[in-house]
């Protein structure tokens, strides 16, 4: 059986609040995006594209590994 | 609520009042050319569900295009499904070498009809994947 879990997991809500508990709108116009889509990217329910991935951690001033994790399954290495 | 998401609510809205309309058309009248003046609501899904964003000169992120890509997608697949049933059933239903005789209104008819299901399919989509995320 496939895993439920996301493969891609992200610490975006952590982050911001490690960033003087900074807002989704904040971080949607600091990002280029919507704030929905930043509400999706935390939710788990929409994976950025790299370009996106890269200017998320930017506005973190984190490399993207820290931002984002992948998570390798049996099925999808 | 993203400006996407009013939009698909206020087609989806727009093309239940068509078919209402049309319904409630055939019940009191026979179905004839004048059918079609109802199919004119449709230009109710023109009118922007909210200016705010087209003044400020805003453009969709990357999650709005791609769900918008892939509601028009659905859109169209939807269309296409229904054109080739259509076609095969006439061509069943009626003999392949049967020639049709049709009033012009009915051709205008079925183009609307089309229009409903593009649109209907395109807003549902955007609803669904709205709701339920879209993964790239």
């Amino acid at each position: 059986m496939p895993s439920q879990e996301p493969e891609i997991k992200n610490h975006i809500r952590q982050l911001r609040f490690e960033h003087g508990e900074m807002t989704q709108d904040q971080l949607a116009k600091q990002a280029g995006v919507t704030r929905h889509t930043i509400m999706a990217l935390e939710a788990g329910k929409y994976f950025p594209s790299l370009l996106l991935a890269f200017r998320i951690a930017r506005v973190f001033r984190a490399p993207v590994e820290q931002v984002f994790e992948y998570h390798a399954t049996e099925l999808n290495l | 609520m993203s400006n996407s998401e009013k939009w698909a609510w206020w087609t989806l809205g727009v093309v239940v009042m068509t078919i209402a309309a049309y319904a409630a058309f055939l019940a009191f009248r026979r179905h004839g050319p004048a059918i079609i003046s109802v199919f004119a609501l449709l230009a109710l899904t023109a009118l922007p569900t909210s200016s705010r964003r087209h003044f400020q000169g805003r453009t969709f992120d990357e999650r709005e295009r791609e769900i918008a890509n892939k509601a028009l997608r659905a859109g169209f697949s939807a269309f296409w499904l229904a054109f080739i049933g259509l076609i095969l059933a006439i061509g069943f239903i009626k003999g392949w070498d049967t020639a049709l005789t049709v009033p012009v209104w009915t051709l205008g008819e079925v183009v609307w009809w089309a229009a409903i299901l593009v649109l209907g399919v395109q807003a549902m989509t955007t609803i669904v994947l709205y709701r339920g995320g879209s993964h790239a």
